[in-house]
């Protein structure tokens, strides 16, 4: 009887089973479908939006956020070029001091408010004074206002040739005016935008669901009628959600489940943004004498096989490079690419002339952004022509904090290749650039600097290959490789990489045929 | 009983005082630069002494301290560091979705547990090892992995439920049920093993009493005997147990929640406390206290009705 009961009961679970196998919902169609304007565009991104205030946004990996709720003074095409979009023209004064830009009159704002030059002079007074990550794109802006409602002036304390990129970005960004002050900005957001944030459906943190705006004044950008843009936090949620045909496209954490993506039907658009190598910080020999003399830091760039890195730490995901400007700047050189060609037996040479022969002690943190391969390896290569490595555990977290404090004469690390010589300069090279912790003054590299903010064009361009030339002689930097990390999307979905970000742009991500 | 329901809040309360002491000032050892850590690489070293203002880290840490105290006794646990997110509507938005998995999970692990215990102890021999065996490796066999190979072989390679994501029962009924089948399984797999064993050993003790064999010989039916007489004595410990795996299954939930990209605590818990989201994670922290705290209550008051010699208060 006991068996009779268990076996009525073991036929209940069974049924139960099967009903909910029955009623299993499977995908739920995730995909773009139909033609411009219809249907459900589902993104996903790596992080939420740390607040929706335009004042204090941040880009790169949400630039999808901002962009389906704002618009921005300017646009930039897939290779960065500068295109009018809330401002249809602009001009500089003689000495670049002043920008004067012409606005679009039939721009509102979802809640009503016209948008003018007087709003515009607003957003970016705010952003400069905010707590953006990149709050200094704007530190050469003396101020903004409006000329009259359909003119913008901003007035500079120096030029700054990467101005127009800014505004093409966060800096760029528009919020409607009555919202500056509401309490709930971070989280409710009021643009001009595509799409509008639809707050009932939308959970912080994990999933923002967007409706078309109806009254959006460049339809034909409006691809979807609704948006999803929903949060994976790692690659094995990102992979399971694009099997599954919920998502359409996403920007993937590594390259690890390219194979099995590829197999799934799925898209991979590839993307090189940042470069990885050793940056040699203390140029000056502050903290580490040796690495003050120039022909210690070529050295150290001679004893790497730049090609046996690439394959052993990105798995040959990228391409091998030497400098820091990206192949569409005026200051690429295809040249230094080859500079210093893997050679322990120079490496060996320069040091015994730099006074180091019988070998050298150096210290390095680990961050552990991807495996410890990599410190394996600089260890190991390094440790052949005489150079040894101690190394220092850094908790990820508190990585940029350490690199930057300074606490270490050198570092593996990995920055973005930016899209303007000046924004290079200014990021890793002068003085003040945050990446140049031990403030290290290059008396020729600041006259470089100065040329490409000041020159003509065509200055500006030879000043930029001039600098790149200048740095990788004086060995600043040892760059192994342009790091390729891909897009995934599916069958139905088209998408350009966008070159200066690491996300495409919203509008580059369109339904196929 | 009014008494010792009282008594219970009361120490509870001070356990939570307690916790949120703690919490507070661990996070601050632990955490490094805070700021950096909001603004990311791209910010200069200016703009992060500004946020630091902003957040008020440059004062010292008693004051801190006391100003997120007088803030939270007046209920405003404040926002959010990284999402700007109120943390009391973080809280409460994703607490429902949490409960909702753990509270399946431990219906999931008291059924089949309870079912998997009495065939085992009733049955005996290899029925018996037989159960032990899938118990333990339930117990062995790490939870993400459990909850990958889940979707993998459901959600993926047979479409039968999501992958990811999570639907809200008003949204529509059927879609909730597909989104939470496998993150509750991936949960309940692991704490099933002790509620079984427990059922188990209760269950042969049981059996082995003079009532029981009263019973019988009074004619009553071996499922009557067993479901309605000898469960009800075994209950009691094996609810002490489920009691634990619900709290064990909170913390399940962190690495489930992850996988499935499922909006509740355990997705911004991780998150929030490796980058020092303060705000959220001392929310975090009283929200799961006062969980643990009222669940061990309800769990005693449940002892008490089920066997009378051990309830509580006159």
């Amino acid at each position: 009887m006991l068996k009779k009961r268990t076996t009525t009961l073991a036929g209940v679970v069974a049924a139960l089973a099967l009903a909910l196998a029955a009623c299993g919902g499977g995908s739920d169609g995730g995909g773009g479908d139909a033609g411009a304007g219809a249907g459900t565009l589902t993104l996903g991104a790596v992080f939420p939006p740390a607040t929706y205030a335009a004042a204090n946004a941040e880009w790169a990996n949400v630039s999808p956020y901002m962009q389906a709720v704002y618009d921005t003074l300017l646009h930039a095409t897939p290779d960065a070029k500068i295109e009018p979009w809330l401002a249809t023209s602009w001009s500089y004064n003689a000495d670049k001091t002043v920008l004067t830009m012409k606005l679009r009159t039939d721009v509102t704002f979802t809640d009503g408010t016209p948008f003018t030059a007087d709003v515009a002079a607003q957003n970016l007074t705010r952003f400069a004074a905010g707590t953006s990550p990149n709050k200094s794109f704007l530190t050469s802006m003396k101020g903004a206002k409006a000329v009259d409602p359909a003119t913008l002036q901003i007035t500079l304390n120096q030029p700054d040739p990467s101005l127009l990129n800014y505004l093409t970005q966060n800096a760029g960004l528009q919020e409607s005016p009555k919202a500056f002050t509401a309490p709930d900005v971070k989280t409710k957001p009021v643009g001009s935008g595509p799409y509008i944030l639809d707050t009932a459906k939308t959970v912080v943190g994990s999933k923002y669901t967007y409706t078309k705006n109806p009254n959006y004044w460049a339809k034909e950008q409006q691809h979807y009628a609704n948006l999803v843009i929903n949060v994976y936090g790692n690659i094995s949620t990102q992979v399971n959600a694009l099997k599954g045909g919920q998502v359409s496209g996403l920007s993937l954490f590594d390259n690890s489940a390219n194979d099995q993506l590829k197999a799934s039907g799925l898209q991979l658009v590839p993307h090189e943004l940042d470069w990885h190598g050793l940056i040699l910080f203390d140029r000056e020999g502050k903290m580490s004498p040796a690495l003050g003399n120039v022909k210690v830091r070529q050295a150290i760039n001679y004893a790497i096989d730049r090609d046996a890195m690439l394959k052993a730490v990105a798995k040959g995901n990228g391409t091998i490079t030497g400098q820091l400007f990206p192949k569409s700047s005026p200051g690429f050189d295809a040249a230094l690419d080859n500079a210093y060609p893997y050679d322990p037996a120079k490496a060996k040479q320069l040091l015994s002339e730099a006074g180091f022969g019988s070998g050298l002690t150096i210290n390095m943190p680990i961050i552990l952004i991807s495996g410890t391969t990599v410190y394996d390896l600089i260890k190991q290569y390094l440790g052949d022509v005489g150079i040894t490595v101690n190394y220092t555990q850094v908790p990820l977290n508190d990585a940029i904090a350490a690199v930057l404090a300074p606490k270490f004469p050198m570092a593996w690390f990995q920055l973005q290749q930016d899209p303007t010589a000046w924004q290079i300069a200014n990021f890793t090279m002068t003085k003040n650039a945050t990446f140049n912790p031990f403030k290290v003054d290059d008396p020729k590299i600041a006259a470089f600097a100065k040329t490409i903010q000041s020159g003509s064009d065509a200055e500006a361009a030879t000043a930029a290959k001039d600098l790149n030339r200048y740095v990788v002689e004086q060995a600043w930097f040892a760059p192994w490789y342009r790091v390729s990390l891909n897009f995934a999307a599916d069958k139905k979905t088209n998408v350009v990489q966008q070159t200066d970000n690491a996300y495409p742009y919203l509008w580059n991500i369109t339904p196929k045929g | 009983m009014l008494r010792f329901v009282l008594r219970r809040v009361a120490s509870g309360v001070v356990l939570v005082a307690v916790l949120s002491t703690v919490t507070f000032f661990l996070l601050y050892f632990s955490s490094g630069n805070i700021a950096r850590r909001i603004l990311g690489q791209q910010a200069t070293e200016a703009t992060v002494q500004q946020k630091q203002h902003e957040l008020g880290l440059d004062r010292p840490l008693p004051a801190q301290f006391g100003d997120w105290l007088s803030h939270a006794l007046r209920g405003d646990l404040g926002d959010s560091w990284f999402t700007g997110q109120k943390v009391v509507e973080a809280i409460t938005s994703r607490l429902s979705v949490t409960l909702t998995l753990v509270i399946g999970a431990t219906l999931i692990t008291a059924v089949v547990g309870v079912v998997l215990g009495i065939i085992a102890a009733t049955r005996g021999g290899a029925v018996d090892r037989g159960v032990q065996v899938l118990s333990v490796l339930g117990f062995a066999i790490p939870g993400f992995l459990v909850a990958l190979g889940l979707v993998s072989l459901f959600a993926i390679n047979t479409h039968v439920f999501k992958p990811t994501g999570y639907v809200a029962f008003g949204d529509s009924p059927t879609e909730w049920l597909s989104s939470i089948t496998l993150p509750v399984v991936a949960l309940a797999i692991a704490s099933i093993a002790g509620v079984a064993a427990q059922i188990r050993g209760s269950v042969i003790d049981a059996l082995r009493q003079d009532y029981v064999r009263t019973l019988r010989s009074r004619g009553l039916s071996e499922t009557r005997v067993v479901y309605k007489h000898v469960l009800r004595n075994a209950a009691g410990p094996a609810l002490s147990v489920l009691a634990v795996q619900f709290v064990g299954l909170l913390g399940g939930a962190v690495i489930v929640e992850q996988i499935f990209a499922i909006p509740g605590l355990g997705q911004v818990i991780l998150g929030a406390t490796s980058q020092g989201d303060v705000p959220l994670v001392m929310g975090l922290v009283i929200a799961t206290a006062v969980i643990v705290v009222v669940l061990n209550l309800a769990v005693d008051l449940l002892q008490g009705w089920l066997n009378p010699k051990v309830r509580v208060g006159s």
